[in-house]
């Protein structure tokens, strides 16, 4: 093995630790999507990462059409125009098209068992992918820089926090409260918990569970939309693969922090981007993704309902 | 009603098999007149067709189709059919060891067939080259670089190439040169010409990558530029920052990555550039193609080199600059660097076939491999060594400059080096 | 009517059977191009039927069967590729890939039983994953993403292998017993044997205990069944299998592949061949496999093939080739068939009249007035 950072092992370990936790907010992003659709239709939604990646895909097409093109552009009008457009059109499109898929295929299936809807959710994963191949081809493509300077805000502490990290920080943790709060604090969440505690009894009370579910859809599409935008400004490239890594780093956030919780999604976010950066500099990095999964199964057979998840007897 | 619908299910199910079947075999047949199929030859191309490939690929078979348009196809009263496999599967989105082993079963099992021309990658090799080895049908790859498949390499111990070879003669020849040539002269021009004297080296640990990062990392050492260290990647991942933060906090003067454009270098060097690492990046063929460029940004590209087996094909001359332009013509964009082997694969083949003159694979084998001084193609004059590797041992080291790959240097092995 | 229902598909698996036995033998070239290609559909329905023991029988979600299978293969590449001192022949190499992924499997899914469901199904794709990794970098076992090979064991201990060209008997027959159709013959006769077992232990007790589990885990505890005792043997046995068709795999194809043979994507598709066919019913098991590879492996590289001899696709367009459209039609498979006939297209009874109880008395009161 080679030596670590010469330098500063300590200020080593902290940019580390700055990777992991910036990534890990985006992870936490698109888990937010798996674990409240989780959470009320008891579905792993295996085609929530292919959803986000074709917002990627999306994002990619409105620079090229505004014509925000390289870094070159980055602070110009075209790439504020490209941002503003982003940030508009990916979460809608995400949403709508997570809608549309829940009505067309996920809903006949409310009532079958549960294999039959995850099964459709694989093939609807197989769809979009399908699409993203034809829609950008099957190498990767470079996504404009268009953030300003990538000005080191810590600068003199040996490590790196540029403003592009920042960006990160500043888009998903608002996001992330705002849902929280809006889960919590409006009747459309109430409803949403009420759902997720029992369906049966949330519609006996007069809710309308079929717009609880397709409002939770959408909400996680949108989260997926936010999360095309911003992993597309901060990491730069697309391909049509990139879905499927990601939905499983995020599919297995969800898990890890109890899936169903929202705040639980956030830190098995964050603590999956901490094993991936500090696995990958002192494990080695071909084995992050095994040591992720080493943890997970670890932590499950410890705590089976996940980090913060309740403990619940299974129904009998 | 069990009963019922199982019949039911195995009858539609039977008659649709037969029904596919019919089709399937009615069609072997209608490409040829009629069932005399002594009238054919067929050439086979086996390529990952589907997937992140996909790209280079299409330029390969472009080229042998042109090859096969410079006879009229047909040669020696016969008609030239050809036959585009792919050995990649949309699952896996890269080449399967399963779809190339049936291609190679099926090939070899078609009397009509007389060459295959593939695979792409050395990996894929490994596991056609003992089935048509056996099945004795020469096999031409315009692709695979691996040194191994043909000659043993310092140190190994698994037996290589001589189990490629279960009937213990060659089979398997290639049109472009080895990874033997490209390492080694890399690793003197980053120290000639980079003046590079720390040097990093990553690869994507496929046999392809990693072999000629060892390549590469070998003769380093040999002409005393020191290796910092080395460190596979696993190209599924999304994102290499610690990687990156790591090479960046050993400042080297070069990196040298082992990959393809499909193993994520694009993405590993525009994390290399993130993480403040501006010194040369060196790549090797397996990312000389345009979705390279375009797999990250001009910015991020600046800086990098990429090496390739022969000449660039800008810098082609005389039946190699009108191959370019006849690519041109036919396929409106210029053909990537690997269009010319494959163009050179078609038409070493069918060369040999029409010295031969008939359908005879043994006789076709044994023309082809022994092709000597051929000028034919657009690469200039080469020669099949007794392993089967072609005698071309030029690298050309391109600067990717302006969104296109800018010809260097053009470099040749030296003797006894 | 109940005793004659065996008796009717035992006569349709017999003539099945038959037919696979005599494709070999017609003399005609092009025939046997297209039977050579049925030998990997043989080992995919091994591996699919042996998922289909964890999944069918006693339902648990297991989404890393390529694991085992892929342990199978490496199991059968490590005891007889040249690199290795071993050098094992066929019987040897398949018993140790079965009892090296059976252990594997028990090892591996004892801790976690306690996980419900959904965790669980996690937790058998997060061990799938390790196990790509582990193949991948423990480069001095596995050779990394090279693969092992060649895998070709001798045929009996201490034997040199017999040259059989003189047994030709149509054309396109091999030299050695991993040739076609010697190995086609020997994966068929193992997935015949492996069914006629599965056949025999559906109906034994250990068959109903899992059954019982399936239905209700809850209820089967307290009629006096060791859920975790039975879930432990479903995953031997399955696991087993999987690792049977592994090591066949890595024969067929005389290497062990990379570890992207053993992936996800291999996993899953299992999956979809079982729940395409029918879960927990063989039959429906081996049908969905014939038809979800034999479209992927056989049936798209021919019409491709036919599209490119039309020159309908001079430019070489990915959408205007059938192999560009392969994810699209699984997918659109799937669903489809999980909206209109979620049993699959071959569901065992007892899974029918879950999914259609109301439709169940009527078609029998048919079905009765039919026989």
């Amino acid at each position: 093995m080679t030596p670590l950072l010469a330098t500063d092992p300590a200020a080593a370990f902290g940019q580390f630790v700055l990777i992991g936790l910036v990534s890990g907010l985006l992870y936490a992003l698109i888990a937010l999507g798996y674990t409240m659709v989780y959470g009320i239709v008891e579905l792993i939604n295996f085609a929530h990462g292919d959803l986000f990646m074709l917002g990627c895909m999306l994002c990619l097409q409105v620079c090229l059409a505004v014509g925000a093109l390289s870094e070159a552009d980055a602070g110009t009008g075209p790439a504020v125009l490209a941002i503003a457009i982003m940030l508009l059109v990916a979460p809608v499109f995400c949403a709508a098209l997570n809608l549309a898929v829940d009505r067309a295929v996920y809903k006949p299936l409310r009532t079958a068992p549960k294999l039959a809807p995850l099964v459709s959710a694989i093939g609807v994963s197989f769809i979009f992918m399908n699409i993203g191949l034809f829609w950008r081809g099957p190498t990767d493509i470079s996504f404009p820089k268009l953030l300003l300077g990538e000005t080191n805000l810590i600068e003199g502490s040996g490590m790196g926090f540029t403003t592009k990290d920042l960006m990160v920080v500043l888009v998903t943790i608002p996001t992330m409260i705002g849902l929280t709060l809006f889960v919590r604090y409006t009747s459309l969440g109430k409803a949403m918990r009420a759902t997720a505690q029992n369906p049966t009894a949330a519609q006996l009370m007069g809710i309308n569970v079929d717009r609880v579910i397709a409002a939770t859809f959408a909400i996680g599409g949108a989260l997926a939309g936010v999360a095309s935008v911003v992993y597309g400004l901060y990491f730069n490239s697309v391909n049509y693969q990139m879905g499927f890594q990601n939905g499983l780093y995020a599919f297995t956030a969800a898990v890890l922090g109890g899936i169903g919780n929202i705040p639980g999604a956030v830190l098995g976010g964050v603590v999956i981007g901490l094993i991936k950066a500090l696995g990958g500099a002192y494990i080695g990095a071909e084995w992050s993704e095994a040591l992720i999964f080493g943890i997970l199964i670890v932590i499950l057979l410890f705590r089976p309902n996940g980090l913060l998840g309740a403990r619940t007897r299974e129904k009998v | 009603m069990d009963r019922r619908r199982f019949l039911s299910v195995a009858a539609s199910v039977s008659a649709g098999s037969v029904v596919v079947g019919s089709v399937v075999i009615g069609c072997g047949g209608c490409g040829g007149s009629n069932n005399g199929s002594s009238n054919v030859i067929r050439i086979i191309s086996s390529l990952p067709r589907t997937g992140s490939a996909e790209g280079q690929t299409t330029t390969i078979v472009n080229g042998i189709q042109m090859a096969i348009d410079d006879y009229g196809r047909e040669i020696a009263g016969m008609k030239i059919e050809y036959s585009d496999w792919d050995d990649a599967t949309a699952a896996a989105g890269k080449w399967e060891a399963q779809a190339e082993a049936s291609n190679a079963k099926k090939a070899v099992a078609d009397d009509d067939v007389m060459v295959f021309i593939g695979p792409y990658n050395s990996g894929a090799a490994k596991v056609s080259m003992p089935i048509l080895n056996e099945g004795g049908l020469l096999q031409i790859s315009p692709a695979a670089t691996w040194p191994g498949l043909t000659k043993k390499q310092p140190g190994d111990t698994s037996g290589e190439p001589e189990v490629y070879r279960p009937s213990n003669r060659v089979t398997f020849c290639r049109v472009c040169p080895t990874d033997d040539i490209q390492g080694p002269l890399s690793a003197e021009f980053a120290k000639d010409e980079l003046k590079a004297k720390r040097v990093y080296i990553l690869d994507d640990k496929e046999l392809y990558g990693a072999g000629i990062a060892g390549l590469f990392e070998a003769h380093c050492r040999k002409i005393g530029v020191e290796v910092l260290g080395r460190q596979g990647i696993v190209p599924t991942q999304q994102s290499f920052s610690e990687i990156a933060e790591r090479v960046a906090a050993l400042k080297p003067d070069l990196v040298y990555y082992g990959g393809t454009t499909q193993t994520a270098a694009g993405r590993l060097i525009k994390d290399l550039r993130t993480a403040k690492l501006t010194c040369p990046v060196m790549v090797p063929d397996g990312c000389y193609e345009k979705a390279f460029l375009e797999s990250a940004s001009a910015q991020d590209l600046a800086n990098v080199y990429a090496t390739i087996g022969g000449t660039d094909p800008k810098l082609l001359k005389g039946a190699g600059a009108e191959f370019v332009k006849k690519y041109k013509e036919k396929y409106h964009k210029n053909p990537e660097a690997y269009a010319v082997y494959g163009y050179e694969a078609g038409k070493v083949f069918l060369e040999a076939v029409k010295k031969v003159g008939k359908k005879d694979r043994e006789a076709i084998l044994k023309a082809c491999l022994a092709t000597k001084d051929f000028t034919a193609g657009a690469v200039g004059k080469w020669s099949f060594d007794a392993d089967g590797d072609t005698t071309l041992q030029q690298l050309t080291i391109s600067k990717i400059e302006g969104g296109d790959f800018i010809p260097k240097k053009t470099m040749e092995k030296k003797p006894g080096a | 009517m109940i005793p004659r229902l065996p008796h009717w598909q035992s006569v349709v698996y017999a003539l099945f059977v038959i037919l696979f036995v005599a494709l070999p033998f017609v003399q005609d070239k092009r025939v046997s191009l297209y039977v050579q290609q049925l030998t990997p559909l043989f080992i995919f329905a091994l591996l699919a039927i042996g998922l289909n023991v964890v999944v069918g029988y006693t339902g648990l979600l297991h989404l890393g069967i390529a694991a085992f299978f892929g342990i199978g293969a490496y199991t059968a590449g490590i005891l007889s590729v040249q690199a290795f001192p071993f050098q094992q022949s066929l019987p040897v190499v398949l018993v140790a890939a079965v009892l090296a992924s059976a252990g594997l499997g028990v090892a591996t899914t004892a801790p976690t039983l306690r996980l419900r469901g959904d965790y669980l199904a996690l937790v058998t794709m997060g061990f799938g994953l390790i196990i790509t990794f582990v193949i991948r970098n423990l480069e001095s076992i596995t050779d990394g993403t090279r693969g092992l090979n060649p895998v070709t064991p001798t045929l009996l201990p201490g034997l040199a292998d017999p040259d059989l060209r003189a047994a030709r008997l149509a054309p396109g027959w091999g030299r050695y017993w991993y040739d076609y159709p010697y190995f086609y013959f020997f994966c068929l006769g193992l997935l015949v044997v492996t069914n006629l077992f599965l056949r025999n232990l559906e109906q034994s007790r250990l068959g109903r205990a899992w059954v019982a589990l399936r239905e209700d885990e809850l209820a089967a505890a307290c009629m006096g069944l060791n859920p975790a005792k039975l879930k432990l043997s479903a995953i031997a046995l399955g696991a087993g299998i999987a690792g049977l068709a592994g090591a066949l795999f890595a024969i067929a194809q005389q290497t062990t592949g990379g570890p992207d043979s053993y992936d996800f994507n291999r996993s899953m598709i299992a999956l979809c061949c079982v729940i395409l066919g029918g879960l927990g019913n063989r039959p429906g098991v081996i049908l969905g496999v014939f038809i979800l590879i034999g479209y992927d492996m056989v049936l798209t590289p021919e019409l491709d093939n036919w599209i490119q001899k039309q020159q309908i696709n001079p430019g070489g367009k990915q959408y205007l080739k059938v192999s560009g459209w392969r994810l699209f039609i699984f997918g659109a498979a799937l669903i489809v068939m999980m909206r209109f006939r979620p049993e699959g297209l071959l569901p065992g009874a007892r899974m029918k009249h879950e999914l259609h109880p109301d439709e169940d008395p009527q078609e029998n009161l048919a079905a009765s007035g039919n026989a």
